[in-house]
């Protein structure tokens, strides 16, 4: 292990009754940068975030910060922080008890709880019920508690699904700041555009196995070379030609005759590299 | 010890809006308050009601309770939190068996501001409080432990209260059941409730029901952890 290395895994493995979810999976995440895991509902991230946390056993080896997952300790746990898909806040506690009762645990002073609040968007909500929250106030609110005691490794399941794309912008823009401040971000999506936009490196989850792991915009390169123009003629059919010198002369003759009502290039995406790669659609 | 101050600081706030919950705290004291006053005129209720009620509050209210939190905090997740915070499992433990302790003493103080009491008397009912409350948290622990959500827990926790709630009651009215409730800790303690004495054979039952039954948690705490 490097020493700049925060997560290993290696060959990992975790069935459920007959069934395999995780046939071997490794991978590394340095210190500093923001980690996607991506893969298609039910491909076992959130299976990977438990064992991660120690919350789950597992096959192979898996450790953070060095220290091996099934003997997770407090220190260990207060390095780090987590977002999880069901939130685990209290329900009949108002929103700075919540927080109050991690700062306590943590040895964080009450001030951090506003400060907290206010990094998320949810100033003046201190005294409202958790109850009494949207959705996507509680998954910041969630957000708030785990950076409450600024932890180096941070786990965060789909932080931003089901929320208006303003929220979400805000999120991604709370996770640029924390890395800038050096923290590391581990984070599972299947939104294959926040995985471009927000991440140094990503790792393609599919049946259990990493079918590839590195960054975005390279993997777009790898997968997507020849890029493609898609085209829709003026009687609506949809055609797909390669950017290429011998389809030159087809495309000059659909405008020639008038039969050209749209053409685009086709840009490459994360979307397009998991189909090639898989055969299935990522956010199926 | 500071982590555990902070789990019973949110459990108090927690409870003080959870209605349900504040309701089987305090609904022996009441029921035993309203027999006592609406039968003013005959004497001595307090020595009926008192003992009956006491016994059925340090069974059923404790057990119920910590039942129904344990596992309310492992269906929505927040144990999980918890963990993952670093709070180990047995101070969540302790938290919750304290927690449980002392909002049940608190509430059967009441019982003692119902008719006048000895300071002996007063003793005694502290001590039987205790150690019944203590088994039936072991019970309401283990009952959580093993159930995976509230209706689960509930649907266990309840009936095995009611069953330690009544029978000590219920054996006043027939010989058999009264034998019965002679091997239950709830209706050895409904003795000393009564005004009698701690006696051999009510420490034996209490304090083997409190051996076997933490048995029985450390054993399912081993099998199952808080998962
Ligand atoms: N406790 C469990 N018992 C049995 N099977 C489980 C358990 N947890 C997960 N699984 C199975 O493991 C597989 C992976 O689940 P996981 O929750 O890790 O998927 P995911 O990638 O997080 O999906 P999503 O994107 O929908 O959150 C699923 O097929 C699920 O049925
Ligand atoms: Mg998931």
């Amino acid at each position: 292990m490097t020493d700049s290395s925060v997560i290993r895994l290696r060959e990992v493995t975790r069935s459920f009754g007959e069934k395999q979810v995780l046939k071997g999976v490794s991978f590394e995440v340095s210190k500093g940068e923001i980690f996607g895991l991506l893969g298609p509902s039910g491909a076992g991230k959130t299976t990977i975030i438990n064992i991660l946390t120690g919350q789950l056993s597992c096959g192979g080896s898996a450790e953070i910060f060095g220290v091996s997952c099934g003997k997770i300790g407090r220190e260990v746990y207060r390095r780090t922080g987590a977002v999880l898909d069901n939130c685990g806040l209290y329900d009949r506690l108002s929103c700075a008890d919540n927080l109050r009762l991690h700062a306590r645990i943590h040895h964080v002073s009450f001030s951090r709880i506003q400060e907290a609040l206010t990094q998320v968007g949810l100033e003046g909500c201190e005294g409202k019920k958790v109850k009494a929250l949207s959705k996507g106030m509680r998954q910041r609110l969630a957000l708030a508690r785990a950076i409450l005691h600024s932890p180096e490794l941070l786990f965060l399941d789909e932080p931003t699904s089901g929320l208006d794309p303003a929220t979400a912008a805000e999120i991604h823009a709370l996770m640029n700041s924390l890395r800038k401040s050096g923290a590391t971000i581990f984070l599972t999506t299947h939104n294959m555009d926040e995985a471009y936009r927000m991440c140094d490196r990503i790792a393609l989850l599919s049946e259990g196995d990493i079918a590839e792991c590195g960054e975005p915009a390279e993997l777009c390169r790898k997968y997507c070379s020849n890029s493609e123009l898609s085209i829709v003629t003026t009687d609506e059919h949809k055609l797909s030609l390669e950017n290429a010198p011998e389809n030159a002369e087809a495309i000059a003759g659909l405008i020639r005759e008038g039969k050209l009502k749209s053409i685009h290039s086709s840009e490459p995406d994360l979307g397009t590299v998991f189909l090639r790669l898989t055969g299935k659609e990522l956010d199926k | 010890m500071k982590t555990i101050c902070a789990l019973l600081i949110k459990q108090c706030k927690d409870s003080l809006h959870n209605l349900p919950s504040l309701m089987i705290l305090i609904i022996y004291p009441v029921v035993a308050f309203i027999m006592i006053t609406a039968m003013q005129d005959e004497e001595n209720m307090g020595d009926i009601f008192i003992p009956m009620f006491a016994a059925m509050h340090c069974s059923f209210a404790p057990l119920v309770i910590s039942s129904n939190i344990l596992s309310e905090e492992k269906e929505k997740g927040t144990l999980r939190s918890l963990v993952m915070a670093g709070v180990s499992r047995i101070q969540y433990l302790l938290s919750l068996f304290w927690f449980v302790l002392i909002a049940v003493m608190l509430t059967a103080s009441a019982f003692l501001l119902m008719k006048p009491v000895t300071a002996s008397y007063a003793g005694n009912f502290a001590c039987a409080m205790l150690l019944g409350s203590a088994v039936s948290a072991v019970i309401g622990m283990c009952i959580g432990l093993h159930s995976k959500n509230v209706t689960a827990a509930n649907g266990i926790a309840v009936p095995v209260g009611l069953v330690f709630a009544l029978l000590p009651m219920l054996g006043q009215f027939n010989s058999s059941l009264s034998k019965a409730a002679e091997f239950t800790y709830s209706g050895q303690l409904r003795t000393v409730f009564e005004g009698g004495c701690f006696t051999a054979q009510t420490w034996l039952v209490s304090v083997a029901y409190l051996a076997a039954l933490s048995f029985l948690l450390v054993i399912l705490f081993r099998r199952k952890g808080l998962e």
